[in-house]
């Protein structure tokens, strides 16, 4: 068979591939990551890439204009090699060049929670794996049982547990470890379900360095965090993008990719890599010994568990949208290719349904709503925006595809929240002088999630888009007409910490207007379909990784969220992770996880006839019915 | 034993539009078409007042049309090659109270006339005949763009109705139209929120609200004629409940829409036509169209005739 050199530039990487591989997949063989929403469907138009030398043959599209055919311009996914070729990879299309990468494991800013029934002082402290420093009777004639007995012994004596287990390997060492160590030991015990485990024996006392790490694992952002288990100290926070991106920005395309050739290898090897680097980073910048990481509790929609896991997620995508597992046994970390003490466990926070993961039952747990006297909802803005609605009585909820524009994915200058990224924005409606604020106070890098909602409320409050997201300013510097249409520059780059100007384009705001249309429409039915008015909610918790605050006016303005009275919105941060920690650090989270998981009904807005109506309508700022948003109208 | 008819309530109305301006109104038309009105659904006179009937324009072009069937070419013979003849022989033969110019040679594929030429054009017509004018732009976006804010200018004063203002072009339109006092007509490709979404958007840019006529695009009879009713129907509920934004009356291109119809083109039986666009004319007047714009005179006399027996009896 013919093999064929292809070359990619800025990159200057090179990889030899089959005749009539594509474009796409040699740049994944190599390392180079290009944007494909569509996940090589062909449909997206992401991954346009410049063939400079070279034979190729490409499948006619209606995604390449003749400008573009005239510039050798291709679809990478759809674009086959015949030849050695040279690629140029544009701005447009990679993904590392894009500034959000730019923030890769940088420490997330964390929000405190204002809600007072913080749960986090409402649970017991019982971690998912203790540490126990037993000093063993040395055994004699007289108390002659085993080793094993002994130990077991020793430990029922100091915290009267029930059953008990334990591995081979661990029993197999026992006997030359007890002696070797003058019969002093420290034992991890974990919970697995009902029965605990003694995890690990190890010599002298290791009792005061046991860590345990909570994962959000959603579509576009993986967050983590590291825990001191005994003193229930937040040692550490990261975040990141996750590695999967690159293999298609929403779940459903996920789901089709798991089940190419390799694909479900390569989605759950981005995963674990991501989280591999990200507990790494985490245990080498507080001097921890990875083997000290004994436990690990990891919570985000169900389609991204089941991927962690290796789980065929096929039939999540088809009718009756059936899930492998919601509820899943504490299992070994290291199954699931998780790298920290190989004898560590690895919990998921329990799913509702296929589309309603165990990120929304940890975001429950963590608001307290389902402790609520009064009618609360819970919007969790992301990729995957997930929207509960309750109290102490029930619990419904929705999951709405909002796509990564909220988490600073798929928009030009994009970032996650991270220092540096544009948070707040103010325009001055006389010159159209912008000013703005970013996280850590530093120059601007990128824009997050809470900056968009705040820049798109400032330009149309400027008048500088209409409210259906066109640019209506002419005539000034900071308005141009690039290759990717009309685009407003929020920070040029010598203001910036970038190497281009910092800006926001036609695109940009019609990617964000579908997601706030997303997110406001399911909120919206979800509480139409209980038979409430949105006037009926009594708090609303809003939840997302898009910025360490977010301005609720901004928020109405722009229709994100339904106009009701700002005293009764709580913007709670990432709440997904933080239920994921409560169940590190307590049993009795665990307890409360589940019984909310079991309580969730669950609501399929695709077979709510008035849901499109809804959307459609939401695609305007504020929106098309004026009447709900009256102080925002004319 | 007496019995009561179950009335609706609404509490709102759809707006009156006034197309053409008088003398006395600083125009030089000899009379004005006002459209809208309605506080009720259609003909359902006992639920609220329905101020004004429905009104027939008659569509003529700035060149000869090359693709009409012969049927409707028919009775405007050699005056299609003059706009100002065509135009006088609707007011004159046919007794057209409004015409509406379609300036089609303006497109670049049929004949790219100038702004200037066109804007001419518009003087000289208002100067031929004194009935209101609708004007229509060539459908290229870039062109309209420079073609109707010269026609505007041209026929200032006249409070005329001219259009077409779509989502994605409707600034320098909605700009030049209030500057010079007309109406606009905002189109919408059969979607209420988008209908809704512009007007809102025009009206963001200053013109109000109560000159602007929707364009709600149609079907003919048989080809999707029940999807225009439905929108124009669900949009004049949504106005009679009280929502301002899509209060504007209905402008429907009948003619172009029916004339396409392969039956309407039927040579072995020309009446057809004719039948095709009256059919698809009534149906829309039963949905609340308020501006009828039509080509063949034999249709348009008998719709103004079910128009003379619908309203006229109320």
């Amino acid at each position: 068979m013919n093999k064929y050199k292809v070359t990619f530039y800025p990159d200057n990487k090179t990889v030899e591939v089959a005749k009539d591989t594509t474009i796409l997949s040699a740049a994944l063989a190599c390392g180079v990551y290009i944007k494909s929403d569509c996940a090589g469907d062909g449909v997206c138009g992401r991954c346009k890439v410049i063939v400079k030398k070279g034979e190729v043959l490409t499948q006619p599209t209606g995604l390449i204009s003749v400008d573009e055919k005239k510039k050798h311009i291709y679809l990478a996914c759809a674009t086959t090699i015949h030849s050695d070729v040279e690629v140029e990879v544009p701005p447009e299309s990679r993904m590392e060049l894009h500034s959000g990468f730019k923030g890769i494991y940088a420490e997330s800013e964390e929000i405190e929670s204002k809600n007072p029934l913080s749960s986090d002082k409402i649970f017991k402290h019982s971690p998912l794996s203790t540490k126990l420093y037993l000093q063993l009777p040395v055994p004699s004639l007289n108390d002659n049982i085993s080793d094993l007995d002994r130990l077991f012994r020793a430990i029922r004596k100091a915290q009267g547990l029930p059953v008990m287990q334990t591995g081979l390997s661990n029993i197999r060492q026992l006997g030359e470890l007890l002696r070797d160590s003058d019969w002093k030991v420290t034992v991890t015990l974990g919970k697995r379900n009902d029965t605990v485990e003694i995890v690990l024996v190890e010599p002298g006392d290791t009792s005061n360095k046991n860590f345990g790490i909570c994962f959000d694992i959603g579509t576009t952002t993986i967050s983590g965090q590291l825990v001191d288990l005994n003193s229930k100290k937040i040692l550490g926070t990261k975040a990141t993008y996750n590695k999967q991106a690159s293999f298609g920005s929403d779940v459903i395309t996920r789901i089709i990719y798991a089940h190419q050739d390799e694909g479900m290898e390569r989605l759950h090897s981005a995963v674990t890599q991501t989280l591999n680097q990200m507990i790494n980073e985490l245990t080498v910048e507080n001097n921890i010994n990875l083997n000290d990481v004994t436990c690990i509790v990891c919570t985000g929609n169900t389609t991204m568990i089941h991927l962690l896991l290796k789980l065929d997620p096929a039939y999540i995508r088809r009718e009756p949208y059936i899930p492998t597992a919601n509820f899943l046994p504490v299992l070994r970390a290291s199954e699931a290719g998780i790298i920290i003490n190989p004898r560590g466990l690895l919990s998921c926070v329990p799913g509702v349904s296929s589309y309603v993961g165990g990120d929304t039952t940890s975001g429950v747990l963590s608001s307290c709503l389902y402790k609520e006297k009064n009618l609360s909802i819970l919007i969790d803005i992301g990729t995957n925006g997930e929207i509960a609605l309750g109290n102490e009585d029930f619990l419904v909820a929705c999951a709405a595809s909002a796509g990564p524009a909220f988490e600073g994915s798929g928009v030009r200058s994009g970032m996650r929240a991270s220092s540096g990224a544009i948070q707040k924005v103010k325009i001055d409606p006389k010159n159209f002088q912008v000013s703005c604020s970013t996280i850590a106070d530093t120059k601007p890098r990128g824009i997050c999630g809470s900056g968009y909602i705040d820049l798109i409320a400032a330009m149309l409050d400027a008048g500088v888009i209409d409210r259906s997201g066109k640019i209506k300013l002419e005539n000034h510097k900071r308005v141009r007409i690039s290759e990717t249409g009309k685009e407003f520059v929020v920070v040029f780059k010598e203001e910036a910490d970038a190497a281009e100007d910092i800006i926001i384009n036609e695109a940009d705001i019609e990617n964000l207007k579908r997601a706030k249309a997303a997110i406001y429409s399911a909120t919206a039915i979800l509480v139409k379909h209980m038979n409430f008015e949105l006037q009926d909610v009594k708090k609303i918790f809003i939840a997302g990784g898009f910025g360490t605050s977010l301005d609720i006016d901004s928020a109405i303005k722009i229709g994100l969220l339904p106009e009701l009275d700002r005293k009764k919105f709580v913007f709670i941060g990432n709440s997904a992770l933080s239920g994921a920690r409560q169940m590190l650090l307590s049993a009795q989270a665990t307890k409360a996880a589940e019984e909310i998981a079991r309580k969730i009904t669950y609501f399929e807005l695709s077979v709510d006839p008035g849901y499109m109506d809804e959307y459609m309508a939401a695609l305007f700022f504020p929106h098309t019915d004026l009447n709900r948003f009256k102080r925002q109208g004319r | 034993m007496a019995w009561e008819l179950m009335t609706e309530k609404w509490s709102g109305e759809v707006s009156t539009v006034t197309i053409g301006a008088t003398k006395e109104e600083g125009g030089t038309r000899s009379h004005t078409l006002k459209i809208g009105g309605e506080k009720s659904l259609p003909c359902l006179f006992q639920e609220g007042n329905i101020p004004h009937e429905p009104k027939v324009a008659f569509e003529i072009w700035d060149i000869a049309p090359l693709d009409w069937p012969a049927e409707l070419m028919l009775p405007y013979a050699e005056t299609l090659r003059d706009p100002l003849e065509w135009a006088n022989k609707c007011v004159r033969d046919y007794k057209a109270q409004g015409l509406c110019i379609r300036l089609q040679g303006a497109h670049p594929d049929f004949g790219d006339k100038s702004p200037e030429e066109e804007a001419k054009l518009i003087r000289k017509l208002l100067k031929e005949v004194s009935v209101p004018l609708i004007i229509l732009g060539c459908g290229d976006d870039a062109k309209d763009n420079l073609l109707l804010p010269a026609c505007s200018e041209a026929a200032k004063g006249e409070r005329c109705l001219i259009g077409c203002a779509v989502q994605d072009n409707y600034k320098t339109i909605a700009t030049s139209l209030l500057a010079d006092g007309h109406n606009i007509i905002a189109e919408s490709p059969i979607d209420i929120n988008i209908a809704k979404q512009l007007n809102i958007l025009i009206s963001d840019m200053g013109l109000p609200l109560e000159r602007i006529v929707m364009n709600p695009t149609i079907g003919a009879l048989g080809y999707g004629l029940e999807y225009a009713y439905s929108i124009m129907e669900r949009s004049r509920l949504a106005a009679l409940s009280g929502d301002k934004t899509v209060a504007s009356p209905f402008i429907c291109f009948v003619a172009q829409e029916s004339w396409r119809a392969k039956e309407a083109k039927n040579e072995n039986s020309p009446e057809q036509g004719v039948i095709w666009e009256a059919l698809t004319a009534t149906a829309l007047i039963q949905a609340g169209a308020d501006l009828l714009i039509m080509r063949h005179p034999k249709a348009i006399q008998k719709v103004n005739q079910y128009i003379a027996n619908l309203f006229g009896g109320k």
